[in-house]
């Protein structure tokens, strides 16, 4: 999963800050510097986020109603980046993915917790999150009764057969791929048993998808999947009733599912959402309708979004933002603003930012661990909005993973936030390799040319020659995704599409994801690791499986050192004050928006 | 810079009259720079200037003074510099104190003086480099232009109008890349030279124009004058008449042009660092750190004014200046 940024750069967290920084401001004033409080940053605890599994009960609507909620109202949305897709199977980036839950019901889906903001995996579409036979190779979801779309025809089995099936079409390139490969094949061999999709009157097998019933899905895999339930919560493992699937055109205007449908879609402006009066809240036990209308318009940047939250006036009252942060620069006029930080959350998201290795043209392991030894990840975070932006990255796997080992930090990133260069210059003069050139990759905008400076300065102090290369923002991921790229270091950003390493190892460090736009941006393939991923992959027991992900992600980063990590996203955002009922979405790492209402 | 010899022996109607009235035994110079020296204005301007050209020059020896270099992160080095919240200096007014005399930079910790003094550097050598080479460029077109006449004329008023139609902020934007694929291999930084020569390129490719279509005029008008004509009956050839006929009385405009050239280039500069195309971190530069301060000032205001105002007084002086040298070289025009 990923926050999006760039046209051509789905999978990864690209320039949240530097374009945000680089937004021209114009008039203001304020009283000059002064050290802030640290009292008041409430920096979230850094517990990993405990998913449990509910039960139908809790899969059962409607949700549980909210202290003082009222109805009625629209809710003004700044958003920067404006969205590409609508079509749930194409959407993969967090502004997106957030987006969906509005319209777009799946399988299984989140609930958070009011109060604890604890998520908990509930049935959506689904009575519940799946009942597994044959040692976890079957999945049986049966669909809930009253489930109906927008123009008020009911839910069937075979919407989400088609759902799942169109996935499989030449043309739906940008979702997740996880449920598609566990039935037909890894990496893109998948397609192969269905090219043309569902459209041409071919169906996957009985033996891999079956609806026996109008409500029954059954989903049978080739080896035991315990991680299925989260896959199914995908956005694209939703409903599309096969009269009304248009192909590429599903993608301006999907049918909806959920509390809202999608009025006034004007690609690069704004869309608006409005009631669905066909949504019956007995079938949902998540979301809520309380708002008339969400009113999202993009092209806010981050200063902008900010100080109009935060000023509060007219119809930014009702106003918020779902994926939109503090501006780096305003950070310390926001925490002095009390009033303003009462309706502020900072939250860890689940974005790790690490700078890969090109391990193709670094091939030395030890001038590899000298770059992770010398790295200032603390000053360079401080770059990126210090502990408002994020938290300094011991390992690959973020915080909100379950099993995360907050003590794990072999290159000792918190003690050294400037890098330690002693170690790094004894490392390279070990391998022989003092003066080793090294081509640091960077996107042309502020905070990463800032970022360079202490990259530079922390990367020479420890022996090597630096070379650095601005590649232009917009291009920036189509330039480190290609295999023949001609640099060594560069920074790329992984989310996991569930709390469990399985969705970052694998596509991040496994060894068959080496090809042109790509997230192995390291470009790592080791034919031992390569194995090690294929073992854990077939563990059955989910609690097992996690523990031992983490434990190969730490393997992968003091055995082979494909990254340096570097620190951890958080997301620090404000909301108007007639606005309630505003919750985080840890999972999507962005603002929930399905039990808003105005006060 | 007034001598006050000088000051002495002025006459008090001399202003509004002509060179036959001024008196004997004085150079045009020397009665120009006896009017300059009258106009307050002017040498303050002037010394203004000069002192900015001062600082550029001695940059390294003001810092090597004052103990800082432009580099050095200061406040990532030393935790009790900057808040670690929010990357803004501890110390109020932009970290201002007897170490750091106009504070140091939000996040990066580097110290503004030297920053300011070391881009103020960057800056003027950028636009005093394109001013030298624009100025040339536009005399030789803009004479060549007007004297030649007939098709070179017209090809050239077409070039010119070609030209000032680009826009200039745009193209670079464009151009840059270009360049800088076609001469830097990937796998090297592109050298602080080569942006600082392709900067000064740009900036005289389209910076020439508005001088040379003046000097067009110019020469046109004083072609048809006696005196060329006399020079051209006793044989003189062209080149003499350029020489000795027609630049001795292009002078002024040239001055004058090419004093306001020059604040302006130093703007475009700016601004093209501003936009992030101009020269990148960590070589210091004056249009970056308003980029910057455009960022921090709600945090952190102070920053934004010291490199605010240096410019804001530089270029007011700059234009103050060619106001002045214009009315000491050619007293009949009024203001």
């Amino acid at each position: 999963m990923t926050t999006m940024m760039s046209k051509n750069s789905r999978r990864a967290r690209t320039y949240a800050v530097a374009l945000a920084a680089g937004a021209l401001v114009l008039a203001g004033c304020s009283s000059g510097g002064g050290g802030s409080d640290p009292k008041d940053s409430n920096e979230p605890q850094m517990e990993s986020q405990d998913i449990t599994i509910g039960t139908a009960a809790d899969s059962t609507g409607p949700a549980k109603d909210l202290a003082g909620a009222k109805k009625g109202g629209t809710v003004t949305v700044l958003q920067r980046d404006a969205f590409e897709h609508l079509d749930p199977g194409q959407i993969y980036v967090s502004d997106e993915l957030i987006m969906q839950t509005l319209y777009n019901r799946t399988l299984t889906n989140y609930q958070f917790d009011d109060k604890t903001g604890k998520a908990k995996l509930v049935g959506d579409l689904a009575t519940n999150t799946g009942k597994s036979s044959d040692g976890g190779r079957t999945w049986t979801y049966t669909l809930k009764d009253g489930l109906k779309y927008e123009d008020g025809s009911p839910i069937t089995s075979r919407d989400v057969r088609q759902a799942v099936e169109r996935l499989y079409a030449p043309y739906q390139t940008n979702g997740p791929t996880y449920l598609q490969q566990w039935l037909s094949g890894e990496g893109q061999k998948y397609r192969k048993a269905l090219p043309d999709g569902p459209y041409k009157g071919k169906h996957l097998p009985k033996s891999v998808l079956d609806t026996p019933d109008d409500k029954t899905i059954v989903f049978h895999f080739d080896q035991p999947r315990a991680e299925v339930p989260f896959a199914v919560a995908m956005p694209n493992i939703s409903a599309v009733p096969p009269s009304k699937d248009t192909k590429e055109k599903y993608d301006k205007a999907p049918l909806a599912s959920g509390p809202y449908k999608i009025q006034n879609f004007k690609p690069g402006k704004g869309i608006q959402f409005v009631k669905n009066d066909h949504w019956d809240p007995k079938t949902d036990s998540i979301r809520h309708q309380y708002v008339d209308k969400f009113d999202v318009s993009f092209g806010h940047q981050w200063v902008d979004s900010t100080r109009r939250l935060q000023a509060n006036k007219g119809a930014d009252r009702n106003g918020m933002t779902w994926t939109n942060a503090v501006d780096p620069s305003q950070i310390s006029t926001v925490l002095k603003d009390k009033e303003a930080m009462s309706r502020s959350l900072t939250e860890t998201q689940p974005y790790v930012d690490v700078v890969s290795i090109n391990t193709d043209r670094v091939k030395n392991k030890k001038v590899r661990e000298a770059i992770a030894w010398a790295f200032p990840s603390g000053q360079y975070l401080q770059q990126f909005g210090g502990p408002k932006g994020g938290e300094i990255g011991g390992g690959l796997v973020g915080p909100t993973l379950k099993g995360y080992d907050p003590s794990f930090d072999p290159f000792q990133k918190k003690k050294y936030p400037g890098g330690n260069a002693k170690k790094a210059k004894q490392l390279l003069k070990e391998a022989g390799e003092e003066n080793y050139e090294l081509v640091y990759a960077y996107g042309n905008g502020d905070t990463h040319q800032d970022a360079s400076v202490v990259v530079e300065q922390a990367l020479e102090r420890a022996g090597f020659k630096v070379q650095k290369k601005e590649i232009d923002q917009s291009t920036y991921y189509t330039q480190i995704g290609k295999v023949k790229n001609k640099f060594d270091l560069y920074r790329s950003s992984w989310g996991a599409d569930w709390p469990s390493a399985s969705t970052v190892v694998p596509p991040v460090y496994g060894g068959e994801n080496v090809y042109d736009d790509s997230s192995n941006y390291s470009h790592l393939n080791v034919p031992s690791l390569n194995k090690e991923i294929g073992k854990v992959t077939r563990v059955s027991d989910l609690n097992q499986a996690t523990s031992q992900w983490i434990k190969l992600s730490e393997k992968i980063l003091t055995d082979e050192i494909p990254a340096v990590p570097t620190f951890y996203n958080r997301l620090f955002t404000l909301w108007g004050s007639g606005i309630g009922g505003v919750k985080f979405n840890s999972v999507y790492g962005a603002v929930d928006p399905t039990a808003t209402f105005i006060k | 810079m007034t001598s006050p010899s000088q000051t002495g022996v002025v006459e008090k109607t001399a202003p509004a009259g002509t060179e036959s009235e001024a008196p004997a035994g004085l150079a045009p110079r020397q009665l120009m720079w006896r009017r300059f020296t009258r106009d307050r204005t002017g040498v303050i301007s002037a010394c203004v200037v000069v002192f900015f050209f001062a600082v550029a020059v001695l940059a390294p020896v003001i810092a090597w003074l004052y103990g800082k270099d432009p580099y050095t992160t200061y406040g990532l080095d030393r935790p009790e510099l900057l808040d670690p919240l929010t990357g803004y200096p501890m110390k109020p007014n932009g970290g201002i104190d007897g170490e750091f005399w106009f504070g140091i930079e939000p996040k990066l910790g580097r110290d503004v003086l030297t920053q300011l003094v070391y881009g103020i550097r960057t800056s003027l050598l950028i636009g005093l480099a394109a001013t030298l080479l624009s100025t040339l460029t536009g005399i030789v077109i803009g004479v060549v232009a007007g004297y030649a006449g007939g098709r070179t004329d017209y090809f050239l008023g077409r070039l010119i109008d070609l030209l000032l139609s680009f826009p200039q902020q745009l193209f670079f934007v464009a151009f840059m890349p270009v360049v800088t694929a076609l001469f830097v291999s990937p796998q090297k930084e592109t050298p602080t030279y080569f942006r600082v020569t392709a900067l000064v390129m740009v900036l005289w490719l389209l910076g020439w124009m508005q001088l040379a279509r003046l000097l067009r005029g110019q020469v046109l008008s004083l072609r048809e004058r006696e005196f060329v004509e006399a020079a051209r009956v006793t044989g003189a050839s062209p080149w003499r008449i350029v020489r000795k006929e027609l630049l001795p009385n292009l002078v002024t405009p040239i001055l004058v042009q090419s004093t306001l050239m020059l604040p302006n280039f130093v703007t475009a500069e700016a601004a093209l660092s501003f936009l992030g195309v101009g020269v990148v971190e960590p070589t210091p530069d004056w249009g970056r750190m308003f980029a910057k301060g455009a960022n921090f000032y709600e945090g952190d205001i102070t920053y934004m004014f010291f490199p605010g105002i240096a410019m804001v007084v530089f270029v007011v002086a700059f234009n103050l200046l060619g106001d002045s040298v214009r009315d000491a070289m050619d007293p009949k025009t009024t203001r």
